[in-house]
């Protein structure tokens, strides 16, 4: 029997430039007890399906078209219902779960008050001892503890906010649960954690999920059936398996190979070159950690560390953990942004923060960034070959200006971008892809010694993704350029790079070649991390909730005596062994 | 919520619309053009032009005690008196004789001039006490935190009337330069949190990783995003500064000799204007006031919509 | 949890401290930098009132004994800080030899009064019209109305003081020009008398809520806009939430905050606003006094009376400052 019903949904959108149709035609079931996926990128109209089915569509926007009914309330026609009709059916037959794990909570309420207000909104009164007992019951069924229900939210993690939701979303045992990239704001390990809580409570209340979502790794590990949307309109649907194994429509393809594995093939087409292996040259290291920490009050965010990267052959380190696990700051600290608690860094055998006058400014030339947020990188006020111009001359290496407008050119034209369409834009006219290639060609115009990339296609489009990695890999091989890699996403550092370190809570823990640190990883942290990200692969099994937790569980156990696991060395790199 | 607006504008038609509707929407295409921002503007500007065109058709001079019979009303009305009021004092005459319209003629770009000049000199200690702690940070953030935070706490009205009782009467520009002192907490408050947010953000970054000097960045980079702010805050602040000047006007203290419209309000009340009936006394000088405040407000209103886009709804 | 933590309530109390040193300062110091000698005056105004005053040198140096004028100036600045201390703010010299602080004593209660009812009024119904001009539920009617009503906003309450005055009190002579309460009655415990006094303050009260509550309503506006986007008030209304019950636990519980902490920041604005109001209506609070004071050159009476005022403001600063942990329990978190 079917929760939910959709037929040939259109939505309209009226705008300044005509009406936009942000779904067209819209026709699907959801059975009870299963689990659809809607998948695509921003824009597709999947948040808005869903939207309507709350009746919660952000004004101006209006149905233009069709039906939804819902079986629980008699088949009839969700949008024929009355303002209270419909106040009635949210929640208790059709539950939300909105993207925004952070911000989800009303900041100034205890989480069980949250819970209550829902319950009493529909059946009325009831008694304080009964609320407390059920706010108990859902809290307990999405693994948290009864004194978490007298917190506020400020005082829970992301994860734990985020379960907090699905507690209030199936308190009242709906018919269908809507979960909207219900793990979106989430790092990986908790994202399996709260997917594996979101599973197992829909399936212990029987109703029918919807989730809502961009990765299709993440909708083969948690969905049964699958609908890839595209501009409003609903391109592919059927069985996850069928869909993921023999895609039929070309957006689908593209949207199942934009998720790197790891192992498989690269998609960089370049084999890399082996490194020559060069015996010391007696120049000093490029760049060099010697016992370097930082401490912020009473938290360690980067214990005592050191290294040396010779730089005579270009290479690609990446430094790889979640948030919170010092990789940022360590990307900081290379960068003079952040000065070390104990120790110094040294670039070329010169502390760079003891770097005065010409000797700064020529450190700020041969040790360049590129950020992960590319809206941020460019000043609104500009257009965006200001960002470009300005350290090309500043360095000294523009001889006029034609000479200036010639290199910015030419580095467009070598990370693919046509030089006429981008230079003389400002930053707003430009997608997130474009920019961030801008901004890997503003270091390739600089051709600085050493690039720090902090987490450069995080906030990128998946499909443009590979293209600008590409780009960086290009750097390394085309320019000479040394790249620190830092990042949170192990499957594209196991392509790029010569060798990889794994930062937890500041420690390095397992440090190697990525074929070995990442295909055969030995520390229980690295295992986690890899066995958590999920593949669009349908015969792997993610484990269930209770395995996540007790994983989070061994993690905890982890913390406390971090200990480094040592997966051979690298020419040109050397960690120190503690 | 990323999803509503579909990029997909080309395939769209433009069927059921009202020529309303759409008028209405391409009111989010260039946020200058808002009516608002057009109309406070216009306001203030025709209040301008009065004070420049009046000296040029109108005589100045008739400001002085004794230009014209005493509490004469304005064209077409009646005084107590039965006295009929005539062309050569359109807006009426108050109890000294004086032209009501040359007053507000020199009167109102008086209070102007000193809202906008107190509001000039505020803003500039602001901008350098709000960059000085957003830059150095450690001590003198927290010196300049805290006395802003003091500062703003101390009516500026009340030290300025044990200012002036002590010393009599004062210029213009003294009056302004005294309001200054007190205008200069907001904007410090302001520049100085969005210096402190700006200094992370990506392009100050990147003008750092450029070698940009502090000077470079402090002026090249964050300067020009905070124009929008900056104009709000300078337009508040001419608010406040001509409030707290009418406030002084009113309790008599302020420049004894130049007409403003606070101190013609205060002779009109202090004559038993209210009284006597002789409205026009005072309640002319009231109405541009107000006009001015409203102006001011809607200006303001305006460049809140044009530096955030959600309020453009109503 | 549940406690305000010490760091913050220290920096509080040091604001406050601060304030209330660095206001007496520069109420001792500009009149001290100024050419003019209290004691010159009050002799000036003996002369005026007697024709000439027999000794009149040695009056002088006796009343500039008196005023402590012939100490070294960090001595008259220690004697100053002390007495002010204990609300010690001298002698008049207009009403000879009154007290200071007991004019201020009589004249207090009435701008206390008035205030809490105009100041405290104009934020509840201010802010309360703003999350009503964003309410997605609120009747048409008041849709159009509210913004319409906000033409006065950022009129100051004298201006709109003497328009009402003029409409009611002289035109339509329904309330009284001035005073607190009527010259007939009796000042005490009576139901006539405190109609008196309702009768009189109605008008100054309404000026200030008029041109004020439209500050508060389009502040709360800005900040409602942005609270009826965040997701908290999305999941309240996927909730099923009754939308009266999102409008006051979700979204007016939030927007209020920055409203709150606003307020701390304008009230001195705010009081001095009302002073001016109270000296338009010849109210009798500490504005009239002021006003008189200046009249008269009354320099201990307008040091007391501007001191007592950022006093005011100052612990009403303070008092929004120690409430404020106890509605926002994030503050609570974060110094602790």
């Amino acid at each position: 029997m079917n929760v939910l019903d959709i037929n040939d949904l259109s939505i309209d959108f009226p705008t300044s430039k005509g009406v936009v149709h942000a779904v067209s035609h819209f026709s699907l079931s959801v059975p009870k007890g299963r689990r659809v996926g809607f998948i695509g990128e921003s824009g597709s109209g999947k948040t808005t399906t869903a939207l309507a089915a709350m009746r919660m569509l952000a004004a101006p926007g209006f149905v233009a078209g069709g039906s939804i009914r819902l079986n629980g309330v008699g088949g009839t026609d969700l949008l024929g219902l009355s303002d209270e009709e419909m106040r009635r059916v949210r929640l208790r037959r059709i539950s939300y779960i909105p993207q925004g794990a952070m911000n989800s909570l009303n900041p100034v309420m205890r989480v069980e008050t949250q819970i209550w207000d829902g319950i009493v909104a529909h059946e009325g009164h009831v008694e304080p001892g009964e609320l407390q007992r059920r706010s108990r019951e859902v809290l307990a069924g999405v693994g948290l503890e009864p004194h978490v229900g007298q917190l506020y939210p400020h005082e829970l993690s992301g994860g734990m906010k985020q379960r907090v939701c699905i507690a209030i979303g199936v308190c009242l045992q709906p018919d269908l649960i809507i979960a909207d990239e219900p793990t979106s704001a989430l790092d990986v390990i908790t994202q399996r954690h709260v997917m594996q809580t979101l599973r197992e409570v829909q399936d212990k209340i029987g109703a029918g999920l919807i989730l809502i979502g961009h990765d299709m790794g993440l909708m083969a590990q948690s969905v049964d059936d699958l609908a890839v949307m595209r501009l409003g309109e609903l391109v592919e649907f059927g069985d996850v398996r069928q869909i993921l194994e023999n895609p039929r429509h070309p957006y689908t393809r593209e949207l199942i190979s934009s998720v790197p594995l790891v192992g498989g093939d690269s998609f960089l087409d370049s084999t890399p070159r082996a490194p020559e292996v060069q015996t010391d040259t007696g120049a000093p290291p490029l760049l060099e950690f010697r016992n370097v920490s930082r401490r912020y009050g009473a938290v360690t965010a980067l214990h005592p560390m050191s290294f040396r990267l010779d730089g005579a052959v270009p290479q690609i380190i990446s430094i790889v953990g979640q948030s919170g696990s010092g990789k940022s700051t360590m990307g900081g600290l290379m960068l003079g942004f952040n000065t070390p608690s104990t120790g110094e860094v040294l670039f070329k055998g010169q502390d760079i923060n003891a770097l005065g006058g010409a000797a700064a400014l020529t450190f700020r030339k041969e040790v360049q960034a590129v950020f992960q947020d590319p809206y941020a990188c460019f000043n609104p006020f500009y257009r965006v070959n200001h960002a470009l111009k300005f350290p090309f001359k500043r360095f000294g290496l523009a001889r006029d200006e034609a000479h200036v407008t010639t290199a910015m050119e030419e580095a467009c034209v070598a990370v693919g971008l046509d030089p006429s369409l981008v230079l003389n834009r400002y930053p707003h006219q430009l997608s997130g892809g474009q920019r961030q290639r801008l901004i890997v060609a503003r270091a390739l115009m600089l051709s600085p010694k050493l690039l720090i990339a902090d987490e450069p296609v995080s906030m990128v489009d998946a499909s443009l993704r590979a293209t600008i990695l590409k780009n960086i890999h290009d750097l390394k091989d085309k320019h000479g350029i040394s790249i620190l890699y830092i990042t949170h996403d192990l499957a594209t550092a196991y392509h790029v790079s010569d060798y990889v370190m794994v930062l937890y809570h500041g420690h390095v823990v397992e440090a190697g070649p990525p074929k070995e640190v990442i295909g055969h990883p030995q520390h229980a942290y690295t295992r986690l991390l890899i066995d958590s990200i999920p593949w669009p692969d349908m015969d792997r099994d993610w484990g269930s909730a209770a395995d996540a937790r007790a994983d989070l569980e061994e993690l905890d156990r982890i913390s406390q005596r971090p200990e480094t696991v040592y997966r051979g060395d690298v020419p040109g790199f050397h960690l120190a062994q503690a | 919520m990323a999803d509503h607006s579909t990029p997909n504008a080309a395939g769209a038609q433009t069927p059921d619309l009202t020529a309303r509707q759409i008028r209405r929407m391409k009111r989010f295409d260039n946020p200058w053009r808002n009516p608002k921002l057009i109309w406070g503007a216009g306001l203030l500007l025709g209040i301008v032009a009065m004070g420049i065109l009046g000296r040029i058709f109108w005589d100045p001079d008739l400001v002085f005690t004794g230009s014209g019979l005493t509490r004469q009303p304005p064209v077409g009305l009646e005084n107590l008196r039965g006295q009929v009021g005539t062309w050569a004092h359109p807006l009426g005459t108050d109890g000294a004789g004086r032209d009501v319209l040359a007053l507000l003629i020199i009167g109102a770009p008086n209070s102007l001039f000193v809202g906008v000049l107190a509001s000039l000199i505020g803003m500039s200690i602001g901008i350098f006490l709000g960059f000085s702690a957003g830059f150095i940070r450690g001590r003198v953030d927290d010196v300049i935190r805290v006395l802003s935070d003091v500062m703003i706490t101390i009516p500026p009205l009340l030290i300025l009337v044990v200012f002036q009782a002590a010393y009599g009467d004062i210029s213009l520009t003294m009056m302004a330069i005294l309001i200054a002192c007190f205008v200069w907490q907001s904007p410090t408050r302001l520049i100085r949190a969005q210096v402190l947010s700006m200094r992370e953000s990506g392009y100050v970054q990147m003008a750092r990783l450029s070698g940009a000097s502090t000077m470079h960045i402090m002026f090249r980079e964050m300067m020009p995003n905070l124009v929008p702010y900056l104009f709000g805050s300078f337009i508040a602040n001419v608010t406040t500064s001509i409030v707290t000047a009418v406030g002084l006007e009113v309790l008599g203290l302020g420049p004894q000799r130049i007409p403003t419209l606070g101190r013609t309000i205060y002779e009109a009340i202090n004559s038993g204007a209210l009284i006597q009936n002789l409205y026009w006394w005072w309640g002319i000088p009231t109405i541009l006031l107000a006009l001015m405040f409203i102006g001011l407000l809607l200006i303001n209103l305006g460049l809140d919509e044009v530096s955030n886009p959600r309020l453009r709804k109503l | 949890m549940g406690r305000i933590p010490a760091s913050y309530l220290m920096n509080r109390a040091i604001t406050l401290v601060l304030t209330i040193v660095i206001a007496a300062t520069l109420i001792w110091l500009i009149p001290r930098l100024s050419p003019v000698d209290p004691a010159e005056i009050m002799l000036g105004r003996m002369t005026a009132g007697a024709g000439t005053v027999e000794g009149s040198e040695q009056i002088l140096a006796t009343l500039q004994e008196r005023f402590g004028l012939n100490d070294p100036l960090l001595v008259q600045y220690a004697k100053y800080m002390r007495n002010i201390l204990f609300l010690d703010f001298g002698l008049s010299t207009a009403s000879f030899p009154t007290p200071v602080s007991t004019l201020i004593a009589n004249a207090l209660p009435w701008t206390i009064g008035l205030m809490l009812i105009s100041i405290v009024i104009t934020f509840l119904i201010g802010n309360l019209l703003g999350a009503l001009m964003v309410w997605e539920h609120t009747p048409r009617l008041w849709k159009v109305a509210i913004p319409a009503a906000m033409v006065f906003t950022s009129i100051p309450p004298i201006l709109s003081g003497l328009l009402l005055m003029w409409i009611f009190s002289a035109q339509l002579q329904w309330f009284p020009l001035t005073g607190a309460y009527g010259l007939t009655v009796e000042p005490g415990w009576s139901w006539d008398f405190a109609g008196s006094v309702l009768h009189h303050g109605f008008l100054p009260a309404l000026s200030i809520v008029v041109v004020t509550f439209g500050f508060w309503a389009l502040g709360m506006r800005g900040l409602m806009i942005t609270v009826q986007g965040e997701d908290y008030t999305t999941l309240a209304k996927a909730k099923g939430l009754r939308p009266r019950y999102i409008l006051y636990r979700y979204m007016i519980r939030n927007a209020i905050l920055p409203q709150i902490t606003a307020f701390a920041l304008k009230i001195g604005l705010l009081i001095a606003g009302q002073v001016l109001v109270e000296r338009i209506f010849a109210y009798n609070g500490m504005g009239k006094l002021l006003y008189d004071a200046i009249l008269d050159q009354d320099f201990p009476v307008i040091q007391g009376v501007s001191f007592v005022i950022i006093l005011m403001t100052a612990l009403a600063v303070f008092i929004v400052d120690l409430v404020y942990p106890l509605i926002d329990p994030r503050i609570r978190h974060e110094a602790a």
